[in-house]
């Protein structure tokens, strides 16, 4: 799978030549930045077409369907890849990416009215495990960064997805803050048994929550191109 | 936010509102004579034709034409007429009017009938001082092989015709009747009222005038073009009909041109925020994108929220309306006089108000929403 673009006059193409994921894996793309983690982290996501791709199958545990992304793409069926995201995928942004008009609850609760399911108790149980019961029917901008991070990881896990990905999700927390956080992420996907993909430039935290790493090696810059591959990985 | 553009949207909506309902008031008064006095539609021969039976079948079946009777000359439809019963025993002569059912001037009132139902014009009437149900009797006289002749006839006055009907002293009669009296007068047997004579003409016979009445004041136009083409000569009162309608015309150009602006710079206005709030929220429509939202949920927001802002505006605008339109109504109603409305609308103005608003806000906040499709959705995510 390869995606070429360009930005600020520079071509960057970032290729997957393998990428096998298999269930409950928990991985980490680690590099500098620039080096195509979140663009990497949005193609898995299935919410940023791939310039080129040969086989891009995603099976989700829940349903243990194959579902051939690759053809969804090139038949534009963007609600197919709106539905497989709104089941099977949480995903957890740098900065939250939490809707600044609706409390914590209701952002929580967000994932699961969007697949129709109940939302009884979901937001209490969540807040619950992460340290932020007392936060619920606050505004985030009310909440501190951490705070709001890990609304985010409750978002992202009310609706039982398959694979949760985070993109940098503790690039804006103080260290002490982005371990506990990390901690309480890892604990939870073991807990539920869910495939976890991280991005991150912190190799050592990386290092330090037992992910395995997959580096984005910079195979050649030049003027005004960059080319990254992410090694090959089987998993 | 919104709540300042439903109001933005009332006070564009209502100053419109109200020019169309003093434009409809106003042409609706003006255009109110011209419908219910059956003169302007009337359409009037000048001088004598002379016109078949088939003529005034093709006549009668066009949609245009309301009411068509023939006349026959003026010189053999007169009669004179006398009320045996009143003491004065008055006799004057009346000019005969032909009539039939639908006839315009006679408004509700049964036309006459065969030989011996008629109604009298209000001068007549007057004249001859008739008193609801008295008997009244013509008098027909001709020379016929050089010798005098008088024929009387027994008639009954059903009822009198409206003043403004005929305005001088006039007889409302029933076809036969007409035909029967010229008959009797050019000396031609009339058998059903037993008057002698020459052998009765076939149906070629022809006939010197007509009464004519338009569907609508509008159609008496095309109506007097159609007879002055196969050289008809007719008079109408299409000077007063057209004065009204270009008028209308007019008013009617002035109001969509103030109308086109003001929906136009709504439009922008309305379209420019719904596009900059689009611009503002585009790192939440993203996440609700990579939450699962579809695309088509994602655009409908900022058209639903448009339709409320349009519905919620017009609303405003149509009660603020009533209001004006009641103190308008006050304020003019002593120089208008007649307490005719001078400021009014029709249920459908509003609805087509609505539409239109509709139409116009959607369309804007569409535009926002193509925008919003459009969106890279990762890129926005990034920015944050």
């Amino acid at each position: 799978m390869v995606k070429s673009y360009e930005a600020g006059g520079t071509e960057f193409r970032l290729s997957v030549p393998r990428l096998d994921i298999l269930k409950g894996a928990k991985l980490a793309f680690v590099g500098e930045s620039g080096s195509g983690k979140s663009t990497l982290l949005e193609l898995l996501a299935m919410i940023l077409r791939p310039t080129e791709s040969k086989a891009f199958n995603f099976q989700p545990a829940a349903d243990g369907q194959i579902h051939d992304i690759a053809a969804a793409w090139e038949s534009a069926d963007a609600d197919h890849l709106s539905d497989l995201r709104s089941r099977h995928i949480g995903y957890v942004l740098q900065s939250g990416g939490l809707l600044p008009y609706l409390t914590v609850r209701d952002n929580i609760n967000l994932s699961r009215r969007l697949v129709h399911r109940s939302t009884e108790d979901v937001a209490e149980h969540w807040a619950e495990r992460l340290n932020i019961a007392a936060q619920l029917d606050k505004q985030p901008a009310k909440l501190s960064i951490g705070q709001r991070q890990r609304v985010a990881i409750a978002r992202s896990l009310a609706h039982d997805p398959s694979v949760l990905i985070a993109d940098e999700p503790t690039a804006s927390v103080d260290p002490l803050h982005a371990e506990r956080i990390m901690e309480l992420m890892i604990g939870l996907v073991d807990e539920l048994g869910v495939t976890l993909i991280v991005a991150s430039h912190a190799h050592r935290l990386m290092g330090r929550a037992g992910l395995q790493m997959i580096d984005h090696a910079i195979d050649a810059v030049s003027g005004n191109s960059m080319h990254v591959t992410v090694s090959d990985a089987s998993s | 936010m919104t709540s300042c553009f439903i109001l933005a949207l009332s006070a564009v909506l209502l100053p419109l509102l109200v020019l169309f309902g003093l434009k409809f008031g106003i042409i609706g008064n003006l255009l109110a004579p011209l419908e219910d006095d059956p003169r302007y539609r009337q359409i009037r021969p000048v001088g004598s034709g002379s016109f078949s039976s088939d003529w005034f079948d093709q006549m009668a079946a066009r949609d245009d034409v309301a009411f068509i009777v023939p006349r026959t000359r003026s010189i053999s439809a007169t009669m004179r007429l006398r009320l045996p019963d009143s003491e004065t025993g008055r006799i004057i002569s009346v000019e005969l009017i032909p009539s039939a059912a639908g006839d315009p001037v006679l408004g509700d009132l049964d036309p006459p009938s065969g030989f011996s139902s008629v109604l009298l014009s209000q001068d007549a009437a007057d004249k001859l001082a008739f008193a609801e149900g008295a008997g009244a009797e013509g008098i027909l006289s001709r020379t016929y092989k050089s010798q005098q002749e008088t024929v009387l006839l027994p008639l009954t006055v059903t009822g009198v015709a409206p003043a403004g009907a005929f305005e001088r002293d006039g007889m409302f009669v029933s076809h036969e009747l007409l035909v029967a009296v010229e008959d009797f007068l050019d000396g031609r047997a009339v058998p059903p009222l037993g008057w002698d004579g020459s052998p009765t003409q076939d149906d070629s016979r022809k006939f010197s005038g007509f009464r004519l009445y338009a569907r609508d004041p509008g159609d008496v136009a095309g109506l007097r073009r159609g007879l002055m083409a196969r050289g008809i000569d007719v008079r109408t009162r299409q000077a007063d009909i057209e004065l009204v309608q270009s008028l209308d015309r007019n008013l009617s150009i002035v109001f969509w041109i103030i109308a086109g602006i003001a929906a136009v710079g709504y439009g922008i206005s309305f379209g420019s925020s719904v596009w900059a709030n689009i611009e503002r929220k585009q790192r939440d429509f993203s996440v609700l994108r990579l939450t699962g939202f579809r695309t088509r949920g994602i655009v409908s927001f900022p058209i639903l929220q448009a339709l409320m802002t349009g519905v919620l505006g017009w609303a405003i605008a149509a009660v603020i309306y009533f209001f004006v339109q009641a103190g308008l109504n006050t304020l003019l109603a002593e120089s208008v006089g007649g307490g005719e409305a001078v400021c009014r609308l029709l249920p459908a103005h509003f609805m087509i108000a609505m539409l239109l608003t509709l139409s116009t806000a959607s369309a804007a906040a569409a535009l926002g929403g193509i925008r919003l499709a459009k969106l890279e959705p990762s890129l926005a995510l990034r920015e944050g």
